[in-house]
């Protein structure tokens, strides 16, 4: 049987940049869609700009390591919108697409003549979205958004952090990710309602938005008790111990958590300590949680002695939850991701052959991958511009010559 | 006004964030989902909180609360006969089925894809596992703190120079969240690829995997450079930092130079803009040290309302450090109807984060509460022909 892709011959116009755009339209491109990113080099997306690069070769816009994991299996035209003649053929592209999707600031798009309204008159059943850190209404529409920022206005950093310490970030522009996929669940929501009844519609997605709907416990512990949770490190109230503990080599570290009672009984058998599992101080969560410091003191002194791959394999197979704080590398390198054929080692033609990410869920009948490897600038300009907007190759030719393809 | 979902029935057999997550997505775009909970004892989250008074009460909870929203709730014990056979009766006019039972416990409680297949060929199961269901770590247990850590995010936080701070990991269940997410996407492209096919699917989501895919700039850098993210890195840019006012906690955001120019300006020395020391996002990524102290002298005299406007307003994207009461006193969130109050039988009116999207034709709503354990049972037993003690689901 062949195998057909969810979203084939669905097309996908991509305005969006730096990363919640780009990770929504990646998901669209795993299950099969065509998505085109719409680029200027008169602009260049930030990730482009970003590192990393190859170490042995110079810096360049289709070499950005950040860029070519994010965008991969997408198609890349480029249209120097500040052109009246660019606007028009990208209304061309979005009139043959079936999905739109922009992150620009509000109200960029409408004042390019690229707006809903425009878009919808063209296309009836067009699903357009727009991700934007704020939202396109309220009285803070118009304000500035960074990746970063979005994580502290959240509220997420008010409740992350060491016990005792200031606020701290994620890690990584977590807002980012989760609007984008927020976003992705979306349109794909809007394309089944649409398959039923032929309706397109509009979504407004406030980046800042999605990134609340992930802090319940915080937000209603607020609402109902009129407290938020304190920074309280990697413990947790409901589990003991539970953190990341030193392991044996250079910053080498281990998640671990004990879920229950019988777990920390298999958990002190472990520790050559079986005593432990009855010991007062120990043998109930209310217990635990009362001598946690002490408790994470007996933690260290076994991992410290371990590697962290030894001692998950140890602590696992006593079933107990355990894994090494892995590092780029070890994620790079875990034989288990490996054998799920997770990865994926696609030629670029700048980059070569390295190393990217692929589709975190399987699908058992359907043609779900990393379908080519991200685009370099502008390389499917001529192909899009012919099949996609019917444009004929001295059309064509004549926008190259006056630089609206730039 | 109609939902997206209308009409689509999904079964959860779920506990905590992960699958209820995804399922919520779907129920509140409008799909007719049924939480199959253990009886006695339902899912986890109801042990979980936060409960009013922080009395524990297990249809209080406000974890649960919020997670199950606009679903209908039944008990079977699906670790006997009569459990697996009703919900085989349910999984026979099912559209999806969503679960996050571990992989060692999968073939006990019944959930058995090529079974249901043959029952109803139409129907998507979407699997959700810590590591996935194969590979050698498929047995693998794992809380958020585990697959957040195996998935890479949690070595990227912590304190430049603490070598002795673990790595942190973020607050909540977010390895959940992603997996929630990811599996609502799969398990919706699954429903669209059936429009084709007319046939379902098994979809698996691996945890480990779906943390792994929000690494951001920091995994290329071992396949690109050879180089290994450390948490204890200062930042290359700056600033890009939290500061402390007089009134809270402000994250100062100024790397583009025409941000830095504009920052130095409203702290009235715009001077600095043309000093060597801080004359680049680089040099001031360099220089940390002694910016940080001018920066924190001067934050701690601001208030965090007063910076953030004045900033917004030069177009410098700074942000609060937002306190869970700042988001409720937002006159922003508030015109937008973010949080929305839900009357709970027992708990009373829950007020909780509401759309993470508005969808102009069928817009994101609560329909009803979340269920009680087993409020439902009989209703929705009584759909497929069967009475309720007689599958055991009475709970």
């Amino acid at each position: 049987m062949v195998r057909r892709a969810p979203l084939a011959g669905l097309r996908v116009a991509d305005f969006t940049w730096v990363w919640a755009g780009p990770f929504c339209t990646l998901q669209l491109a795993h299950l099969g869609a065509e998505v085109i990113r719409i680029e200027t080099a008169t602009r260049l997306c930030v990730t482009r700009l970003l590192p990393p690069y190859p170490r042995d070769m110079e810096p360049g816009p289709n070499r950005s390591g950040y860029f070519n994991q994010y965008n991969q299996g997408k198609k890349s035209i480029t249209l120097d919108l500040k052109r009246p003649e660019a606007v028009a053929v990208a209304r061309r592209l979005c009139a043959a697409s079936d999905v739109v999707v922009e992150n620009f600031a509000a109200g960029v798009m409408e004042r390019m003549g690229l707006g809903y309204d425009v878009l919808r008159a063209l296309r009836p059943d067009v699903v357009m979205i727009a991700l934007s850190g704020y939202g396109a209404t309220g009285p803070d529409r118009d304000k500035v958004s960074y990746g970063p920022a979005q994580v502290p206005l959240s509220g997420l950093s008010s409740v992350t952090g060491y016990r005792g310490w200031p606020p701290m970030h994620v890690g990584i522009s977590y807002g980012d990710p989760t609007g984008g996929l927020h976003g992705a669940v979306a349109i794909l929501a809007a394309l089944l309602h649409r398959a039923r009844t032929g309706e397109g519609q509009y979504i407004d997605l406030s980046q800042w938005e999605s990134s609340m709907t992930v802090l319940p416990e915080a937000i209603v512990s607020w609402t109902m008790n009129g407290v938020a949770p304190p920074r309280d490190g990697n413990r947790d109230p409901h589990m003991a111990p539970h953190g990341i503990f030193r392991a044996a080599g250079d910053d080498r570290w281990i998640a671990v958590a004990i879920e229950d009672d019988a777990a920390w009984a298999r958990f002190a058998r472990c520790l050559g300590r079986p005593e432990l599992a009855d010991d007062a101080r120990f043998a109930t969560l209310v217990a635990r949680k009362r001598h946690e410091d002490e408790l994470e003191a007996l933690v260290t002194e076994w991992t410290g002695t371990r590697t962290p791959e030894e001692a998950t394999v140890r602590l696992q197979e006593a079933g107990i939850a355990a894994f090494t704080a892995a590092t780029n590398r070890d994620v790079a390198e875990d034989p288990h991701l490996a054998a799920r054929e997770f990865f994926v080692e696609l030629p670029h033609p700048e980059v070569g052959v390295r190393r990217h990410i692929g589709v975190p869920w399987r699908m058992a009948a359907s043609d779900c991958r990393v379908r080519r490897p991200a685009p370099c600038l502008g390389a499917d300009t001529d192909q899009v511009l012919r099949e996609a907007c019917g444009c004929s190759e001295a059309e064509i030719a004549d926008l190259r010559a006056r630089q609206v393809l730039a | 006004m109609p939902g997206a979902l209308d009409g689509l029935r999904v079964l959860e057999v779920g506990e905590l964030v992960s699958a209820p997550y995804a399922t919520k997505l779907l129920a509140d775009l409008g799909a007719d989902v049924v939480k199959i909970e253990p009886p006695g004892i339902g899912d986890r989250a109801r042990r979980r909180g936060p409960f009013p008074g922080g009395t524990p009460h297990p249809e209080k909870s406000g974890l649960f609360l919020y997670l199950n929203t606009n679903k209908r709730g039944i008990t079977l014990d699906l670790s006997t006969a009569a459990g697996r056979t009703a919900l085989e009766r349910l999984v026979a006019r099912a559209d999806l089925l969503v679960h996050n039972v571990h992989p060692r416990d999968m073939a006990a409680w019944g959930l058995d894809y090529p079974r249901f297949a043959r029952l109803n060929p139409r129907l998507v199961m979407t699997s959700i596992a810590p590591f996935g269901l194969s590979g050698p770590h498929a047995g693998y247990r794992g809380p958020d703190v585990v697959t957040w850590s195996a998935g890479g995010v949690a070595a990227l936080n912590g304190a430049p120079g603490e070598p002795d701070l673990p790595p942190l990991k973020t607050f909540g269940d977010q390895s959940g969240f992603q997996a929630a997410l990811t599996a609502a996407v799969g398990s919706l492209g699954a429903l669209l690829a059936r429009l084709a096919t007319g046939r379902g699917e098994h979809v698996e989501v691996s945890a480990q995997e779906c943390v792994a895919a929000i690494l951001e700039l920091t995994f290329e850098f071992w396949p690109y450079t050879g180089l290994v993210a450390s948490r204890l890195g200062q930042k290359p840019i700056q600033p890009l930092c939290f500061m402390e006012c007089r009134d809270g906690w402000i994250f100062l955001c100024a790397v583009e130079e025409h941000q830095w120019e504009r920052f130095v300006d409203l702290m009235g020395r715009p001077e600095w803009a043309a000093l060597e020391l801080f004359g680049s996002r680089l040099a001031r990524g360099a220089n940390f040290d002694a910016l940080q102290v001018f920066l924190q002298e001067w934050c701690r005299e601001q208030s965090v309302e007063e910076l953030y406007e004045a900033a917004q307003r030069r177009r410098i994207p700074f942000a609060p450090v937002s306190t869970m009461g700042d988001l409720l006193a937002s006159p922003h969130l508030r015109a937008r109807g973010f949080f929305v109050t839900v009357d709970q039988s027992a708990a009373g009116a829950v007020t909780m984060p509401g759309a993470p999207y508005k969808l102009s034709a069928t817009p994101w709503q609560i329909r009803r509460p979340a269920p009680c354990l087993g409020q439902h049972t009989a209703e929705v037993l009584a759909e497929v022909g069967l009475d309720a003690a007689a599958a055991g689901g009475a709970g």
